[in-house]
């Protein structure tokens, strides 16, 4: 059997096939990367791209085929001496120690020493260097906890650069960033290309691919679809390939809401940490979009409004009545629900199965006499999993095991166990497929038709101009407008998120 | 894959006894052990002297699960013990002198009991969720509050109950019903309460969603500190209970009662299967960790063959043995679990 | 209190010649002792206490500071703290650990104190100027000298030991020989580190090992009174005796009323400690010398001489 190494390549795969136990998740995968280039690899949730970097960064052994590195078969172990050989995998959930220092932190486990000695000094110098050599305003001494995650992404690439990192694998490095810092990060990443490094990239977002990758490797249920030149493809092609059917209609047609509709929530004047003097209607059967800049206080209104924090000025008030709930209990019991935008840090118990994660917060509905029924538990876990077409191999395995998209999903439905009639989602779609997308999209909009509210807070401009009726563009703490009807477009929206316009408070 | 099939209900189940087994094979092997080293470990009175030693630790330990699974851990309650008893004397025999000797000075200790357990559980809640200081310091703080306040009012000795109220008290831990130890059934009413609050009330549920993750309980409309606190006071309840039925036994208490139960506590929890970073909690391994702990110390005394010097490291052993095979029955159930 | 005293005005009553130190100087004694973390330990504080305010009342120039400590290196800051803090003139030290507190005690004595070991000794004999103790091994074959006299060849007696100590073993080694050659079979023996539940529990187990036990050696009183619930549990009281150590309350009061389970006691008592402190005190107030080794006699407590033994204020 051949084991040729690509042109040119500095770290391949050949052939290689991954079955956990009994079940395949790769199917006889070639893929390589060479030096400079940015390789990106897209697939659906579950298609086998996080198997895939983990064999490619030796956390993870195929079961059959190889790896070559430099030109050698290797195998590499998962100790880290990958990383020592100049691979190096950056997580989707950053793996940095939140109580080190910036320093620590680049140079974690390949400290400096001095007469036996930590050499603080001279890593302090060289963090410093790296830092400025990227870009980055980051003091060396802050403390991981106090950066935001773009400033955690550069440090992530700082301490691979520390480790003169070869290949540079990044799992979905933009989920969590801004427009801004997305921009900032592929700046680094092009600097990183011209000095030879070779960087292998998931992303689920089809534009940033365009911008920013040489080839593009698609795979789908663990099979490898195509890999080709960025030039050769366009957005759709890309995303054909990814789902293997026409995608069409990603957003359900807007059905206008009744404008004699009731308001059922009412926000006037509302100041809590991070937030100040934010006010909104939302009327029945609403979709309202909240857009704005990562850290411009959307979350904080929500978490204000359901009782996560208390607010320390403001109205609100539900069906005309006004209300102040201190915990989610109380929101929740009076209809109101809200959807986490971190849904494996605040959202879902990974160690725990669907079961339990569905009922969390609606328990007291499966009680009888004092005693939960299992039967009632099963049944709602049926429902919820027809109805949201959740997919799971197993529902009693931990949901950290689940794809990305179906704990989404879960999250979903574990939120509307309560039956709401008003949903604020934060981020719905953060980080998953464009198949299941395209699914909560829908889901959305028929809670709408319903007569439903729903408020929307996303980041992904794109998503809250295809669903919402009105939508609240926030900055700094504050409403910087609101926009209706053909008023709603990204250039509208970025002016106000931007600053370069300020409108009226409705 | 679809959901809730045939196959996916056998696996679950399997799984489940694997976890199980675990303690349970270490505490048969350590059965089988006993029996060849000396067949009386298997005989009626031993074994009845086997459970009813375990019953102290035992009712403390499903207590202790509870604070364990909700992500806590209590350090102070050996000491609690000690404190406990050493008041109940005090109360009856204050009650003796004033008011002579009846089945009413019995209730009043037991009553006396009950309430510094759940205020002292209460204490330890309030302080580790208000006070928002770790349950560590918190309980390692009461732990040394309590043994003081027990050696200052037994002035360092021994404090011992009137013997005409020992008398009336005795049976509660030398008398049986149905053949059973008393203490053996209300460590068998406790662990079936335990059970039952733990797997299938949404208390339990939530001391697992709370040990797991508590950003995850709050934002799940949980309230997370009322149920902490709840579990301190469950914690509390259980010490009280196991003290109620250990002062008839020597109808004493010194600052030398109750020294490391708390350690024993949460051993018996750990080795059976709950785990102690919380998360995850199980009542019936922590009844069969008691057991395997008290059968330990139960067979070196029964067998010669083992130095008296080395009763420790025995233990020490047998604790890690029946740790590694419920570990080892998590990892089988773990590998059948693909990643993605 | 300390400094209240060092400001009185002292004037002497009597000349006392040939003592260290004349009475009109103001003598500070430091008392280091265990915490009160079990029975016997708690009988030691409160004699050391009853001592304490006995002597500052009979002297006014002598100040005693009395501090407690729960562990060999607790124990050892607290004599560091009596030398550079309080500045004493004698240290009455009953050492948690006797190897590693040598260095303390040393550095007392070269600071130029008068050191009273009392009870576990000092492998270096000579940085003391008094040692008191009680006798182990004469508890040991005092025990074994009672046993002898109630059995005969082929009787069955079980042993409780403490916990595995200088003390213990002493006892033992005592014991073991005392009863050599006399047919008095040892059917085991097991550690129940002085404390009564771990005495209860051990007990039930040999009862339930042996058909046929004709007397207990507890060695501690404690332990004996574990020993005791155990037999009455079993319901054979009638079977056996047990001996017991130390001398705590409850069962001296027992041996004067008559008690058939516990019918006699070996004293080991913590009222040494009371010794120690009147032994250094007379240092410094008698013309009498003082240095040398006290050791305590292990008496066996009977019906006839209990009541010389008996505190009913003591804890223990």
């Amino acid at each position: 059997m051949s084991e040729a190494t690509p042109d040119g390549a500095i770290l391949s795969a050949s052939r290689v096939s991954k079955s956990f136990g009994e079940i395949p998740v790769l199917f006889s995968i070639d893929f390589d990367v060479r030096p400079g280039e940015v390789h990106a690899i897209i697939g659906e949730n579950g298609a086998g791209k996080s198997t895939l970097i983990k064999i490619l960064s030796g956390f993870e052994q195929p079961t059959s085929g190889s790896i070559i590195y430099d030109g050698d078969r290797a195998v590499l172990p998962p100790n880290g001496e990958a990383e020592a050989r100049g691979i190096v995998l950056i997580h989707q959930e950053l793996n940095l120690a939140e109580h080190l220092s910036v320093t620590d932190s680049i140079f974690l486990g390949r400290e400096l020493h001095r007469y036996g000695l930590l050499d603080l000094k001279t890593m302090r110098e060289r963090a410093r260097a790296i830092l400025d050599r990227l870009d980055v305003r980051v003091d060396p001494d802050a403390r991981i906890s106090s950066l935001s995650v773009a400033d955690k992404q550069m440090v992530e690439i700082a301490k691979a650069i520390n480790r003169d990192a070869r290949v540079l694998i990044m799992d979905e490095p933009t989920a969590v960033l801004s427009v801004a810092e997305t921009k900032t990060l592929f700046e680094q990443i092009r600097r990183l290309t011209e000095q030879g490094v070779a960087i292998v990239f998931i992303s689920h977002k089809l534009d940033e691919i365009m911008a920013l990758a040489n080839r593009v490797t698609v795979l789908r249920d663990g099979q490898l679809i195509a890999t080709m030149n960025t030039s050769a493809l366009t957005p759709d092609s890309i995303a054909q390939m990814m789902v293997g059917r026409e995608l069409s209609n990603l957003y359900p047609p807007k059905k206008e809401p009744d404008v004699d509709a009731p308001v059922v929530l009412s926000v006037r004047g509302l100041s809590a940490p991070g937030i100040s003097n934010v006010s909104f209607d939302l009327r029945g059967g609403e979709i309202l979009g909240f857009a704005g800049l990562i850290g411009s206080g959307r979350t904080a209104v929500a978490e204000a409004v359901v009782g996560l924090v208390v607010p320390e000025e403001g109205e609100i008030s539900l069906n005309g009545q006004p209300v102040a709930f201190s915990d989610v209990r109380e929101s929740l019991a009076a209809g109101l629900a809200y959807m986490t935008k971190d849904r494996k840090g605040r959202g879902l118990l990974l160690n725990m199965g669907l079961e339990p994660n569905l009922t969390l917060a609606t328990l007291p509905k499966h009680r009888r006499g004092g005693f939960l029924t299992a039967s009632s538990e099963h049944q709602a876990l049926e429902r919820a999993v027809r109805r949201f077409d959740i997919r799971a191999r197993d529902p009693s395995v931990g949901v950290g095991q689940l794809s990305g998209g179906n704990q989404q999903k879960l999250l979903l439905a574990k939120c509307m166990e309560s039956d709401p009639d008003i949903v604020i989602m934060d981020e719905p779609t953060r980080g998953i497929d464009v198949g299941t997308k395209q699914q909560i999209y829908h889901i959305i909009a028929a809670l709408a038709a319903e007569g439903k509210s729903v408020i929307v807070i996303s980041s992904e401009m794109q998503e809250v101009i295809g669903l919402s009726h009105r939508v609240l563009v926030m900055r700094e703490g504050r409403m910087a407008g609101l926009l209706e009807g053909a008023e709603i477009n990204e250039a509208e929206i970025m002016r106000y998120a931007a600053g370069v316009k300020q409108g009226e408070v409705s | 894959m679809s959901l809730a099939s045939a196959g996916t209900d056998r696996l679950r189940g399997m799984r489940i006894d694997l976890k199980t087994a675990g303690p349970l094979v270490a505490l048969i092997l350590l059965c089988v052990l006993g029996y060849s080293l000396n067949p009386l470990f298997l005989a009626e009175g031993n074994v009845s002297n086997l459970l009813t030693r375990s019953a102290f630790i035992g009712i403390i330990a499903v207590g202790a699960t509870f604070v364990i699974t909700a992500g806590g851990i209590d350090l102070s309650v050996g000491s609690m013990a000690a404190f406990i008893a050493g008041m109940m004397i005090i109360v009856m025999n204050w009650a003796v002198e004033s008011m002579g000797v009846s089945v009413g000075t019995v209730l009043l200790g037991i009553g006396c009991s009950l309430i510094l357990g759940i205020g002292a559980g209460f204490i330890n809640g309030f302080l580790t969720t208000k006070g928002k200081i770790e349950a560590f310091i918190v309980t390692l703080g009461t732990m040394g509050i309590y043994r003081s306040l027990i050696t200052y009012f037994a002035n360092g000795g021994t404090l011992s109950l009137d013997s005409d109220a020992r008398q009336i008290y005795r049976p509660i831990y030398y008398d049986s019903l149905l053949g059973i130890p008393i203490p053996v059934w209300v460590f068998i009413v406790v662990a079936l309460i335990g059970w039952v609050l733990m797997n299938r009330t949404a208390f339990g549920r939530y001391c697992m969603a709370i040990g797991s993750s508590e950003h995850v309980a709050r934002y799940s409309a949980i309230k997370v500190d009322r149920v902490r606190t709840i579990t301190y006071i469950l914690q509390g309840l259980c010490v009280s209970l196991a003290t109620i039925i250990y002062v008839p036994r020597l109808g004493s208490a010194s600052s030398a009662t109750g020294v490391l139960w708390e350690l024993e506590a949460i051993a018996a929890v750990i080795i059976g299967g709950t785990v102690l970073k919380g998360g995850y909690g199980r009542i019936g391994g922590t009844v069969i960790g008691a057991l395997i702990l008290t059968a330990i110390g139960n067979i070196l005394n029964l067998t010669e063959i083992i130095s008296n010097y080395l009763n420790g490291a025995v233990q020490g052993v047998i604790i890690i043995a029946a740790v590694y095979l419920q570990r080892g029955s998590f990892r089988a159930g773990r590998k059948k679990t693909p990643a993605q | 209190m300390f400094l209240k005293q060092v400001t009185l005005a002292l004037t002497a009553t009597t000349v006392l010649a040939g003592a260290a130190m004349a009475q009109d100087e103001q003598v500070r004694i430091g008392v280091s002792i265990p915490a009160a973390t079990h029975g016997w330990a708690g009988g030691l504080n409160w004699h050391a206490q009853e001592a304490e305010s006995r002597i500052e009342a009979q002297y006014d120039n002598i100040d005693i500071v009395l501090v407690t400590a729960d562990s060999p290196g607790d124990q050892a800051s607290d004599i560091e703290d009596l030398i550079s803090v309080q500045q004493i003139d004698a240290l009455v030290v009953l050492p948690f650990e006797s190897d590693p507190l040598v260095e303390p005690v040393r550095q007392a004595k070269e600071a130029g104190a008068f050191i009273t070991v009392v009870d576990r000794g000092l492998p270096d004999t000579s940085i003391q100027d008094v040692y008191v103790a009680g006798n182990n091994s004469e508890l040991g074959s005092v025990s074994a000298d009672y046993m002898m006299s109630r059995l005969s060849e082929g009787d069955n007696i079980v042993i409780l030991r403490g916990i595995p100590t200088v003390i213990d073993t002493e006892r033992f080694d005592a014991f073991m020989a005392g009863i050599e050659g006399s047919g008095i079979n040892v059917l085991d023996d097991e550690f129940a580190n002085w404390n009564r539940d771990d005495g209860f529990e051990v007990m039930q187990d040999f009862l339930s090992r042996f058909p046929d036990i004709d007397a207990v050696w507890a060695q501690d009183d404690d332990i004996a009174m574990g020993v005791v619930e155990a037999i009455r549990q079993a319901g054979r009281e009638d079977e056996m005796f047990v001996v017991g150590g130390a001398g705590m309350k409850d069962v001296i009061q027992g041996i004067m009323e008559g008690n058939e389970l516990i019918p006699v006691d070996v004293l080991y008592p913590p009222a040494m400690i009371a010794t120690a402190m009147d032994i250094t005190v007379a240092n410094f107030t008698s013309n009498g010398p003082v240095q040398g080794e006290y050791i305590l006699g292990a008496p066996l407590i009977t019906q006839e001489n209990a009541e010389q033994f008996y505190y009913p204020d003591s804890p223990f």
